[in-house]
């Protein structure tokens, strides 16, 4: 064997080692096979949260609403499995999105705090209902929950569920659906001004984690015929984020090997550590450290869990077919819905502002700024560093609410519209920090900007419905056009990530123009270009001018300002100080003052 | 001899390779200007310099030590400092607080103090507001502090990876009166920037890049008048 063919051999091993260790443990003790699944069905449940970059804690909460609400259906109230289990998950899925309406607006920590509240809360209200759930002990439980009619799950039906959970989760990594999720991971903030819609998205994942969870609890409480709350204390809601972190949350089968590896190893080390040295059977929580010790060992070494260790997978779709062969790219005109509907005072222009203000904290950072735009014409935006130019970006994306004023586009007001409505109606913009979704490819990067207008759904790729893969297909060749012309086709199949800072911006203006807007808002464009290249950007600005797009170009760079720009207005301290043609602004003394400097 | 003797140098990040057999050298107190296209491997040469990514191939000299495979913070201790692209100041702390940090691999404090005094004498706009947070300084102000927190280790070598990049005009031509005065302070400067003819104006050579490797080499005038270069990198005037 070579040693260059190590590393790809190595993380099927591991897949093997792990499915073989569990499958012969479940061989020898046919008991734990129910464990293995329902801490599999776990893991899914945590993956679908951290997959949107949310960090919950409600998983162990969730599965005792479901266990809780199965059980006491089929043993209080007579249902079958087949009915009390669905029950179950309807009220995981009720409750999930009560808590998840005020709770799903908090990121990180605070979500992880709230969510972890709420896991507590379902404990105490099961000790506090003796009567219905056999209160704070186990006592009661012989008597509520008779072990016989308890028991009416098979491994076979549990088996059944998780193989439905991951083909959903496999359709979905291949969805357009899946690569929101992936681009709300990376880069929240600028995937909704790729017109995705990052709440509703967020909402769903977390909704699916909890019916998922909530199965996991109901499969449980069938399985081992007992239930105590101390099976749902915040422990098991680690438990299931470490199978994920273990694992690796990056791609779905990451949670499922986590969850494999650290159900076995436990049950390994007692047996083996029982068996050879027999004073340690004493210490009984040997094991538990061990277990523990080898969770760090990941944590430290592979940080993005098991499934690092195989080869980042950049197009889901590679390999089928040949590769769109779009030698010689074009932008597509702009796509006029329709003209722009004459008011009675005259033509409406596309973009108008009125008195736009944005203060914070005290300052000022835009201050009663007003403009018209007309189509089809470059704007430019100058002005000193912290003038509000990025401020005002910010503001007509979407992205920030102004204090005061009006923002018009094609007549209609839109300010404080949520950042993904505001990209569907057509207009995009790129960051002067730029905000490209690194792990992805360059290619994947611009068919994210398709999102809004690929129809397909989720349930479309779970049906694998041809339509889906005609719009994948259509959607990878204009992408792959827009990267030609724009002379990205060599670096298409790249992680964004790596590339020189240059290029990232004119993916980023490709991804852009992927939102087929009207309206281009460009925040510094050739930072990080060299003279020959800011050339050619402006070359291509004017030939997006000539396709009928409009443009608010952001800039330094004065040759490509004076040199592209029909209209330009300069910003000083939050206000507009002056506004006009390259010439009338590059003669105004103010203009010449606060920003060109004199020589 | 060179202060900073690179040979054969290589940077790969995975399967790219960014930078490919690269050699060139700094002479002590000099200023020299790598340009290039996007992509030419211009920041991964710093960074390899500046010990952030490890060199997949070559030899790295600097003040006749080798630092080919030494830790970042060594690099600095030896006297070779890094001013990352973008700045990388630390918003929340203070001017002086960040300062301090530049500091950091020294202990003599009547040293640090006066490497302080130098950076506010060179940056008076810096005394004036040491006391509030860096977040708070305009774009220009904050490139001054990124210079000067480099000062502060009181480097024999710095390299400058577009200092002026997102300032407006007007700061643009105080970046180049900075890199005037470090340069007149007795440090070698190396220098990698978009706005490629002003760079090689004030650098005694200029090192052209393309695909990784050296296009050209010499000495910055007549690399300046060099049609070739000019078509390719300056455009025109």
């Amino acid at each position: 064997m070579r040693r260059s063919d190590l590393p790809r051999i190595l993380p099927w091993a591991v897949v093997l080692m792990i499915v073989g260790g569990d499958a012969a443990l479940c061989a020898r003790s046919p008991g734990d096979l129910d464990r293995f699944l329902i801490n599999a069905i776990l893991a899914l449940s945590a993956f679908a949260t951290l997959h949107a970059r949310m960090l919950s804690l409600a998983s162990a909460g969730f599965m005792a609403i479901g266990a809780y609400t199965s059980a006491i259906l089929a043993v209080k109230v007579g249902l079958p499995v087949a009915l009390s289990v669905p029950c179950a998950l309807l009220l995981c899925g009720i409750v999930a999105l009560v808590i998840g309406l005020p709770v799903l607006r908090l990121t990180d920590v605070y979500l992880a705090i709230c969510t972890l509240g709420f896991g507590e809360v379902v404990r105490i209200l099961i000790v506090l209902l003796p009567g219905l759930t056999g209160g704070p002990t186990g006592a009661n439980l012989s008597t509520g929950f008779p072990y016989d009619a308890m028991r009416k799950t098979s491994p076979a039906m549990i088996a059944l569920f998780l193989g439905f959970l991951i083909y959903l989760f496999w359709s979905l990594s291949r969805s357009k659906t899946g690569r929101a999720f992936r681009a709300i991971r990376e880069r929240p903030e600028a995937a909704s001004t790729m017109g995705i819609d990052v709440v509703a998205h967020r909402s769903m994942a977390f909704l699916l984690s909890a019916i998922i969870a909530g199965a996991a609890g109901a499969f449980y409480a069938h399985s081992v015929g007992s239930l105590d709350n101390g099976d749902f204390r915040f422990t098991r809601a680690v438990d299931v984020l470490s199978y994920a972190v273990v694992g690796g949350a990056g791609q779905w089968f990451g949670p499922l090997l986590g969850a494999g590896l650290l159900t076995a190893l436990p049950i390994l080390l007692r047996d083996s550590l029982g068996a050879s040295i027999g004073f340690l059977r004493d210490f009984a929580q040997l094991p538990n450290i061990l277990t523990g010790l080898a969770l760090l060992l990941v944590v430290v070494f592979l940080p993005g869990g098991l499934v690092q260790s195989f080869p980042r997978r950049t197009m889901p779709h590679a390999g089928r077919g040949a590769r769109p062969g779009a030698q010689s790219g074009d932008v597509p005109p702009v796509e006029r819905a329709g003209p722009v509907a004459p008011s009675a005072w005259g033509e409406t222009p596309l973009l108008a502002v009125r008195d736009l203000s944005r203060v914070f904290g005290g300052v000022e950072a835009l201050r009663d700024v007003s403009l018209r735009l007309e189509e089809g014409r470059i704007y430019g935006l100058i002005g000193p560093n912290g003038a509000g130019k990025t401020t005002f970006i910010n503001l007509v994306s979407g992205l920030d609410s102004p204090s005061s004023g009006r923002i018009i586009w094609q007549g209609r007001e839109i300010q404080g519209r949520p950042p993904h409505r505001i990209a569907r109606a057509g207009l995009a913009r790129t960051y002067q920090s730029m905000r490209l979704f690194a792990e992805m490819s360059v290619l994947e990067n611009v068919i994210v900007g398709h999102h809004a207008r690929i129809r397909t759904n989720v349930l479309t790729t779970w049906l694998r419905l041809p339509r889906e893969r005609a719009e994948e297909a259509a959607a990878r060749e204009e992408a792959s056009r827009l990267l030609a012309h724009l002379g990205l086709s060599e670096l298409a199949d790249q992680a964004a990530g790596t590339l020189a800072y240059g290029d990232q911006r004119r993916v980023e203006i490709a991804r852009a123009l992927a939102l087929r807007p009207r309206l281009l808002l460009l925040d510094e464009p050739a930072a990080g270009m060299n003279e020959v290249e800011t050339e050619r950007l402006g070359r291509f600005l004017i030939d997006l001018k000539g396709k009928g797009y409009t443009l608010i170009v952001v800039e330094h760079h004065m040759d490509l300002i004076m040199g592209v720009c029909d209209q330009i207005v300069v910003l000083n301290f939050g206000r507009t100080i002056a506004e006009g043609t390259p010439a009338e602004v590059a003669g105004n003394e103010r203009v010449r003052e606060a920003y060109l400097g004199r020589d | 001899m060179a202060l900073l003797d690179v040979r054969d140098l290589g940077v790969r990040y995975g399967n790219i390779e960014a930078v490919r057999g690269l050699s060139f050298s700094v002479d002590e107190g000099t200023i020299v200007a790598l340009i290039g296209a996007n992509g030419a491997g211009k920041s991964s040469t710093l960074r390899a310099l500046s010990g952030l990514v490890p060199p997949s191939s070559g030899t790295i000299r600097f003040a006749g030590a080798d630092i080919t495979r030494v830790r970042a913070d060594r690099i600095v201790r030896a006297g070779l400092v890094h001013v990352p692209e973008g700045r990388a100041i630390l918003r929340p702390l203070s001017v002086e607080e960040n300062l301090e940090l530049g500091a950091w691999t020294r202990r003599d404090h009547t040293l640090i103090h006066g490497a302080r005094e130098r950076v506010y004498e060179l940056f008076p706009r810096l005394a004036e507001r040491r006391r509030l947070p860096a977040g708070s300084l305009s774009g220009g102000e904050q490139q001054m502090l990124a210079i000067g927190r480099a000062l502060m280790a009181s480097p024999r070598l710095i390299l400058l990876d577009e200092p002026s990049m997102g300032l407006a005009p007007v700061l643009v031509a105080d970046v180049f009166r900075m890199i005037q005065s470090i340069h007149e302070s007795g440090t070698a400067i190396l220098l990698v920037e978009q706005n490629a003819r002003q760079a090689m104006r004030v650098s005694s050579r200029t090192i052209v890049l393309s695909h990784g490797r050296v296009f050209r080499e010499g000495p910055s005038g007549s690399l300046l008048s060099n049609p070739l270069i000019v078509e390719a990198f300056l455009g025109k005037a």
